[in-house]
């Protein structure tokens, strides 16, 4: 059996749960083979299911990995409404501009939302946030580093942007957030 | 009647130009120019205007207030670029204006030549008309619609989806239906009809005059159509746009701010749970750094000075019982004492005094008091000790 080109690279960088975006080579490999073989390679081999958009591609599993799912979300959470605050506008931010991780860092020490910041370990201090953005987000290609203050946001950041609104949508329809079980 | 020269009045607005440009903000934000707001803004650029711009009908009274005059009110709104936004309703009944024309020039075109020649030149000015409207409408929409995505008020979120709302409802969604050419009923659509009829008639009129006032309007309509073609343009590829995503924004927000006020408790987006198996432990960073830690503030060194030195001192009794037995009958104890403890230690104390006190309790002893009942007296490191003189003798036998 032939496999496609750059299958190894394709398996190894989803199965670490990085995202694969459409400007990197191997995207349009697994573009290509997208239905006829990834798709229920993923879910045959390992129970999971294979998202692709037109701008990232991404596992997710049946036992997800909550835990960085919400660190990464309240991350973006506190971001965007710090920036929205300060009159500037987020999803330019998120899109177009390349960001300075020390002014970040001061959108967290001057945000409201110092209580739930202290309280979880990942965003907690000026360490921790960078451990999260230049290490874990990295990682998972949801940022570029450009350098050691500098990145951009990569178009992975959409998936978590798309969980905002279609709660935003389930708040403004009046219906029942879901909620883990107490 | 002004009795002024047009240059004059046109030098005064040139001279006074702050004056005015404050009556004009004055009426904007407040629909009307009070007496005592008009004192004030005199009083501020020191100028004493009034009479003049009574005199040369730039400010009319109104009771006791004033207003700029709309033709003036025009020009500076023109000159600043600042417009105010106009409601589709009132840009509206340029179309109606114009059909009405339109029907009675195709009525009456074998009529009498100058009316139709007159009413050509209505047409004309009433799509000018609607063409400056439809500008001036579309430019003051979309400052207003910047100025809200970059939120220059910083107004909260909520009240911005309001205001974006209020915009698309009332201006934006009607404007763009004045202006859809796809749209039978939208007043481009009438005007694209009217070109092709005055491009007919420009070219098979037998009057040459009638000829010509066609062939104005047709040229006239072709610039308004592109004209306008531009501003549906702004509409649909920038204002539109720019609104849909100010709402979009807000919902984003709304979803965070629903999320933040208890995050633990909503699912977050799903991503892979990763399967990794490492040598080391996931918390070997922060176990590290806190090892680490520890040693990177050394603890403050504190120097004790040793105690002195304290003689450890060991009663030993049976010492001391065959020193006194040997030294039977004694006829002061505590002379002994005192001779005994000067002799083998270094200090005489209390305790020790005291110990060898012990040795009057032995059976074989026979303690008695002096006769006189004397006293003697020991120094301790501590104290004074005044006791009785006693007398030692072996039990019995002495």
């Amino acid at each position: 059996m032939e496999y496609p080109e750059k299958h190894r690279q394709i398996v190894e960088e989803l199965m670490n749960g990085r995202f694969i975006l459409s400007r990197e080579n191997h995207f349009d490999e697994l573009k290509q083979h997208e239905q006829d073989f990834y798709v229920p390679f993923f879910q045959n081999s390992f129970g999971h299911k294979l998202i692709i958009t037109q701008e990232y591609a991404y596992l997710v599993s049946e036992e997800t990995d909550e835990n960085i799912s919400r660190d990464i979300s309240i991350f973006f959470a506190i971001f965007c409404y710090e920036m929205d605050k300060q009159g500037k506008n987020f999803l330019d931010g998120l899109q177009y501009s390349e960001h300075s991780f020390e002014e970040v860092n001061l959108l967290f020490e001057t945000s409201s939302f110092i209580d739930l910041i202290q309280t979880n370990k990942q965003i907690k201090d000026a360490d921790a946030r960078r451990k999260l953005l230049f290490n874990t987000m990295n990682k998972k290609n949801i940022i570029d580093k450009i350098n050691e203050d500098k990145f951009t946001f990569t178009p992975a950041y959409k998936v978590f942007i798309d969980f905002a609104e279609e709660l935003g949508k389930t708040r403004t329809t009046g219906n029942n957030i879901v909620t883990t079980e107490e | 009647m002004i009795k002024a020269e047009p240059k004059a009045i046109l030098y005064f607005i040139w001279n006074y130009f702050d004056v005015v440009r404050d009556l004009f903000d004055t009426q904007a934000n407040e629909g009307i120019i009070r007496k005592e707001t008009l004192a004030v803004i005199l009083d501020k650029h020191r100028k004493d205007i009034k009479s003049q711009l009574i005199e040369y009908k730039i400010i009319r009274p109104v009771n006791d207030d004033f207003e700029l005059r709309d033709v003036y009110h025009k020009l500076i709104e023109f000159v600043l670029f600042e417009f105010r936004p106009m409601l589709p309703e009132e840009i509206e009944k340029f179309g109606n204006s114009i059909s009405e024309l339109f029907r009675k020039i195709q009525e009456g075109i074998a009529g009498d030549k100058n009316i139709l020649i007159e009413r050509l030149i209505a047409i004309s000015g009433q799509i000018k008309e609607f063409s400056d409207s439809v500008e001036k409408n579309s430019i003051r929409l979309l400052s207003e619609t910047r100025d809200l995505k970059a939120n220059v008020n910083r107004i909260d979120y909520k009240e911005k989806i309001v205001k974006a709302s209020f915009w698309i409802q009332y201006y934006i969604s009607p404007l763009n239906k004045i202006l859809d050419v796809n749209h039978s009923e939208s007043i481009s659509n009438k005007l694209l009809d009217i070109s092709e009829y005055a491009n007919q008639r420009q070219l098979n009129f037998d009057d040459e005059a009638i000829r010509k006032s066609f062939q104005k309007l047709y040229y006239l309509l072709r610039q308004t159509n592109d004209d306008l073609l531009r501003q549906s343009n702004i509409l649909t590829n920038e204002l539109r746009p720019l609104i849909e995503r100010i709402r979009t924004e807000n919902l984003i927000l709304t979803g965070w701010i629903e999320f933040l006020k208890n995050p633990y408790k909503v699912v977050p987006t799903k991503l892979l749970k990763t399967d990794t198996d490492k040598p080391f432990s996931t918390k070997i960073y922060l176990n590290t750094k806190e090892y680490f830690e520890q040693f990177t503030h050394a603890e403050e060194a504190i120097i004790e000075e040793e105690p002195p030195k304290v003689e450890r001192w060991i009663f030993k009794k049976g010492h001391y019982k065959k020193k006194l037995v040997e030294k039977l009958p004694l006829e002061n104890f505590f002379d002994w004492c005192n001779e005994e403890l000067k002799d083998e230690t270094n200090e005489i104390t209390n305790e020790k005094v005291f110990a060898l006190t012990g040795l009057l309790f032995e059976e074989d002893l026979v303690v008695s008091f002096s006769d006189k009942n004397e006293t003697t007296k020991i120094k301790t490191a501590t104290s004074n000790l005044n006791v009785p003189k006693l007398i030692v003798k072996r039990n019995g036998v002495s």
